[in-house]
């Protein structure tokens, strides 16, 4: 156990020297922060001019005015706009997971070092999960700010499990982005996978909303977005959490027999 | 230390390796040696563990290489073909990394890291980051990182390519005093003379089968078996081969050409059978007839003759292109000399 801890480790270490040593990585990060800042700023403007003109409105009219949760709808925007744009830079951020260790032939110093796939696996997805949750840390911070301002402030709740959820999503994505990264030695071939993979789950969140019925059902309930939006919207169930947890389990699976089903065909 | 039993691996339709079988002792250098493509890499990889086998088993340090890889995996050292690193990574780091994952405590990671620096005279080097090294540097870090956790068994698959010559010697150098304790190394080449100078022991692969392996004195005795003499003379080409013909010991009497040789001299190669007292009949008969001889020394006992004779029975001699044998003396090729045109 304690091996296996050590290996865990020594991977994990690896994966985040790598960020550090990698321009595509603050590349990422640059864009992601530029972008989420500029929509954050532009969010909270129309939410606030939304608010003040339901204000002027009551007080032509008389009547009075309509409650506005200002953090509330903030959020909500923010955090759809955040699943977007995450689903563009995680096929990137998962691509080279494998592909680059393939095309180095440094899976060939992994494949026969006294450590599993699966504990090099997990290893490289903690990797890049941390530092995708080092991304979001400087926005959650800015949204803080704002939303303990607001009066009556926003709900903690509600702030976390949106976090949680976008963690959650990008995770399931991250972990099959990987599985996907294992199946070649091309960095680019691996992320246009993955984005096909992402279209492929807009797909199913669409069939599950329009056709309805059991068959509707079941695509919602495999649908990665929809238990995103409801958690975005501070609903945890827990069907949902299981879910990801079974996408991020499914991806690790597939990764760690990927790499023993392409060494040992006996083709 | 390492045995290796009717091992074969099937590509699609291609077989790859048919039927190796070979073993290695506690301490011992065993080269591989082969053209390219004979199945060195493949076997190589097998026995690292990388490669499952289509059949046959080896076994490394008593462990079984596909039913206990783990045990496998924490006794060998492997260098692929080309050296696994992390470009980003210092030389320090990387090999730090390496110790991590192969298991070696973090009390010893230190000083085993300096001993595999040491021994591949990287010392200056170990702050420099990967991708700024030199070729020969890092095949260098790429034996450092097969040796760092001081594993009982040592796989290098192709060491000293891409190096100069000197760094060839200091690698040949590293890899006998590895194999000085109970360290057993396999190591794969196609150049001859580095089998000679640095393996007690021989496998020679052709089309993926074994077709010799054992000593490296013992393999030369057996493949020439016999005596062959080359000798310089001077005289009447006939006259000679008559007086020699005389003697019963001699099997072939072989002309091998005259270039830059005075007029009249001849280039000869004589073989006998190996219990008879060969070189000193044929001295006695030259000298007594009165046929100049200018110089006689023993061959045949050359690596590359062994090896230019196992691996051309079945091919073609354009498949040879692909090693380096330029230097060998065919005597066919000898015996009608071009004009020194290339000279």
């Amino acid at each position: 156990m304690r091996i296996i801890f050590n290996n865990l480790l020594a991977i994990y270490r690896k994966e985040l020297q790598g960020y550090f040593a990698s321009p595509l990585a603050y590349v990422i990060a640059g864009v992601f922060w530029l972008l989420s800042g500029l929509f954050y700023a532009f969010i909270l403007k129309s939410v606030v001019d939304y608010a003040s003109q339901i204000g002027a409105n009551a007080q032509q009219t008389g009547l009075p005015p309509q409650p506005v949760d200002v953090p509330y709808l903030v959020l909500q925007s923010f955090l759809a706009v955040m699943g977007s744009l995450s689903q563009v830079i995680l096929p990137m951020l998962a691509m080279g997971l494998y592909a680059e260790e393939r095309k180095r032939g440094t899976l060939e110093l992994l494949a026969t070092s006294p450590i599993t796939n699966w504990v090099v696996a997990l290893g490289k997805w903690l990797g890049v999960m941390t530092f995708y949750v080092t991304l979001l840390l400087p926005v959650m911070v800015y949204e803080a700010i704002v939303f303990d301002s607001a009066n009556p402030p926003a709900s903690v709740w509600i702030f976390l499990a949106g976090h949680l959820g976008l963690v959650l999503l990008a995770g399931s994505i991250l972990s099959l982005g990987l599985f996907i990264s294992s199946l070649t030695d091309s960095s680019i071939l691996a992320a246009m996978l993955t984005f096909g993979l992402i279209l492929l789950l807009w797909i199913v969140d669409l069939l599950g909303k329009t056709i309805g019925g059991p068959v509707g059902d079941v695509l919602s309930h495999l649908s990665l977005l929809k238990h995103y939006t409801d958690l975005s919207q501070g609903a945890v169930d827990s069907g949902g959490l299981v879910l990801f947890a079974s996408y991020i389990f499914l991806g690790l699976f597939l990764t760690a027999q990927s790499i023993d089903a392409f060494r040992f065909q006996r083709s | 230390m390492i045995e290796v039993e009717h091992l074969s691996k099937i590509y699609g339709s291609t077989q790859a390796i048919k039927d190796v079988t070979f073993r290695v002792e506690p301490g011992e250098i065993l080269g591989l040696l082969g053209p390219n493509g004979a199945g060195k890499t493949t076997t190589m990889r097998i026995l690292a563990g990388y490669l499952p086998a289509t059949a046959g088993n080896a076994t490394i340090a008593g462990f079984e290489v596909h039913t206990q890889p783990m045990q496998v995996r924490q006794r060998i050292g492997y260098l692929p073909e080309s050296p696994p690193l992390y470009p980003e990574m210092t030389v320090e780091g990387y090999l730090n990394f390496v110790a991590r994952l192969k298991g070696v405590n973090a009390g010893d990671r230190p000083q085993r890291l300096n001993a595999a620096l040491t021994g591949c005279n990287l010392q200056d080097k170990r702050k420099v980051i990967i991708r700024k090294l030199s070729k020969g540097y890092k095949q260098r870090v790429g034996i450092a990182q097969a040796i760092v956790h001081n594993p009982p068994a040592i796989i290098l698959d192709e060491p000293t390519v891409g190096l100069d010559p000197r760094q060839i010697i200091e690698v040949r150098n590293l890899i006998k005093s590895l194999a000085d304790g109970d360290t057993t190394v396999i190591l794969s080449t196609h150049i001859l003379p580095e089998v000679s100078s640095i393996c007690n022991r021989v496998a020679i692969i052709h089309q993926g089968e074994v077709v010799a392996s054992g000593g490296l004195d013992n393999l030369m005795g057996q493949l020439t078996g016999g005596s062959t003499f080359d000798l310089e003379v001077a005289g009447n080409q006939a006259e000679i081969a008559a007086h020699l013909q005389n003697l019963p010991q001699i099997r072939s009497l072989e002309w091998l050409g005259h270039e830059f040789l005075p007029d009249h001299h001849h280039r000869l190669r004589i073989s006998g059978d190996a219990d008879q007292e060969l070189g000193k009949a044929i001295a006695t008969t030259l000298v007594n007839s009165g046929i100049g001889l200018y110089e006689m020394r023993r061959s045949g006992g050359n690596l590359e003759e062994v090896f230019l004779k196992l691996t051309t029975t079945e091919l073609g001699a354009s498949n040879l292109e692909e090693t380096p044998l330029e230097e060998i003396p065919l005597a066919t090729d000898l015996a009608e000399p071009e004009p020194a045109g290339d000279a």
